[in-house]
């Protein structure tokens, strides 16, 4: 199933530890909430999910004052850049499985990944089929 | 029982040794700490390595174009492919093949050139379907999926829970009720397309390892008689063959992880220092590895009794569960104590001890659970019937 959360809207005034440094889940959208990248914090993500979300919505200048050096942190998609408005995460020691699943899902009710996902070097085990949508996509979502 | 290795068998375990070590314990450090497939660029080059090895399909008879490894060699082979972090659920990567189930070994010809050979080569992949929301370790009377002959087709109504890959599967070998008023001897086999219409899979089932299996539903689902697999009424024989003889292997992976586990926390014991002298000193840390050493050479040759009397073609039905009990619970202890004398450093995901923790204790429920095996045991051991009808 997808991320029952609903959309959070960013805000610049958002501070680090107003987010969870755990592993996780999390989907990036657009100013109409629909998904632009489905993403996780993985066991090798250097800030967790915290780290991940000022990713994908800081600048650098901000990240330079967060003293956010690591690599990782430099590293966007285009697709996501500048468009991404709304954010939701949940906190998910099985963020591997469970991510794939909600890849799975949007897949199948899309029949393709979200353009962030398309774009992301990040290598992505053969997705399954559900054989059916889901009563979201059918509503349009 | 003699169980020193021929020459041959040493240069086989010494090549799969090496291929572990220098060609998949390095690409870990790129792959995400849960990840259970390799880039598809490191998967193509591996497998030709693995196929100029003779090593590709090992589980596949030589008639059908297997390698030809007996099952003691299988046997030391599996504990050698798990020794990486990904290892205990995804052996290498499957580089080495994923050979098809042996039940489609018992397929009519046209079943075998539908399933069995794509499957031997790489183009299809097939999902096991017995377990049930109403249960698993007794198929017997927990299949309630029925089918119900209609001419040339059977029309299958039911679910099924725990069945790893049927999402990505283009097919499947389902066992279904064929005969309510039969027992054991009304269940039949049948392969199913995943692509059947009625055929859903409705959810992922998310567990504590870092994979999923997949709850699934045939609603009027309508399968040719010819996908019948065996006799009808056959299906549970087939099954439980099949269980039996996949144990040994199984079983043998789980040392392979506690073989790895245990030679990371002998080198850490000799190198990490404190209170001025290094761990191994300490005699509760001697204690916790020579009580691993134990579990891994119990386990080891619990393995290979049991493959050794597969091989001979002698009952190993009591063997194997036993050899599944004892590596499955032996691993579990071993990763244990490794993380106990690893500290906070095996706890965290630099190292794959956590994932290996995780990991051996499905292991202990997958496959049978250590009380399924112990009564598997006893029916033997006191000459008992399963009490089917």
């Amino acid at each position: 199933m997808r991320i029952r959360k609903p959309w959070t809207e960013w805000s610049d005034s958002l501070e680090s530890n107003d987010l969870p440094g755990a592993m996780g889940v999390y989907e990036l959208a657009d100013k109409d909430q629909r998904t632009l990248y489905i993403g996780k914090a993985g066991g090798k993500s250097p800030f967790g999910l915290r780290g991940e979300l000022f990713r994908h919505f800081s600048t650098s200048d901000r990240l330079a004052r967060e003293n956010w050096d690591h690599p990782r942190m430099g590293e966007d998609l285009p697709s996501v850049r500048g468009k991404a408005r709304y954010y939701r995460f949940e906190v998910n020691h099985n963020y591997y499985s469970r991510w794939i699943e909600i890849l799975t899902r949007y897949r199948e009710d899309h029949e393709v990944l979200p353009p962030g996902n398309l774009e992301d070097p990040e290598h992505l085990p053969p997705l399954g089929r559900y054989h059916w949508k889901s009563e979201d996509a059918q509503r349009g979502l | 029982m003699d169980f020193e290795l021929s020459d041959e068998q040493q240069l086989i375990i010494d090549n799969v040794r090496r291929f572990i070590r220098e060609e998949i314990r390095p690409l870990e450090a790129d792959l995400d700490p849960d990840a259970f497939t390799l880039r598809p660029e490191d998967d193509a080059r591996l497998t030709q390595m693995v196929k100029d090895m003779g090593l590709y399909q090992m589980d596949v008879p030589e008639e059908y174009g297997g390698p030809g490894v007996d099952t003691v060699t299988r046997t030391l082979i599996a504990e050698e492919l798990s020794q990486h972090r990904a290892g205990l659920y995804a052996p290498a990567y499957g580089v080495f093949g994923h050979g098809p189930q042996g039940q489609l070994y018992n397929g009519t010809d046209e079943q075998k050139e539908k399933y069995l050979w794509p499957t031997i080569r790489g183009e299809k992949s097939g999902f096991f379907g017995l377990s049930e929301p109403s249960g698993g370790s007794d198929p017997a009377r927990a299949i309630q999926t029925r089918g119900v002959r209609d001419g040339d087709e059977w029309v299958i109504n039911g679910s099924k829970l725990w069945n790893s890959g049927a999402d990505t599967a283009d097919y499947g070998i389902v066992y279904v009720r064929t005969d309510p008023s039969k027992g054991r001897q009304g269940i039949s086999a049948f392969i199913i397309d995943t692509d059947t219409p009625g055929f859903r899979v409705e959810r992922l089932v998310q567990v504590l390892r870092a994979h999923y299996t997949t709850e699934l539903s045939f609603t009027d689902m309508r399968v040719p008689h010819e996908n019948l697999l065996g006799e009808e009424g056959g299906g549970f024989a087939l099954a439980n063959d099949y269980l039996a003889r996949n144990r040994i292997p199984y079983s043998a992976a789980g040392i392979g992880i506690a073989v790895y586990a245990h030679e990371i926390a002998v080198d850490w014991a000799k190198q990490r220092v404190t209170f001025g002298e290094p761990l191994a000193s300490r005699q509760a840390i001697q204690w916790m590895l020579v009580d691993n050493e134990i579990d891994i050479r119990t386990a080891r040759w619990a393995c290979l009794a049991a493959a050794d009397k597969a091989e001979r073609g002698l009952p190993f039905r009591f063997e194997s569960s036993m050899a599944k009990l004892i590596s499955t619970e032996g691993a579990g202890r071993v990763v244990d104590r490794c993380m106990q004398i690893m500290g906070g450093l095996g706890m965290s995901k630099d190292l794959p001890m956590e994932r290996w923790y995780r990991e051996l204790r499905i292991r202990r429920i997958g496959e049978g659970p250590s009380e399924v095996q112990r009564i598997v045991m006893a029916r033997d051991l006191l000459n008992i019937g399963s009490g089917s009808r």
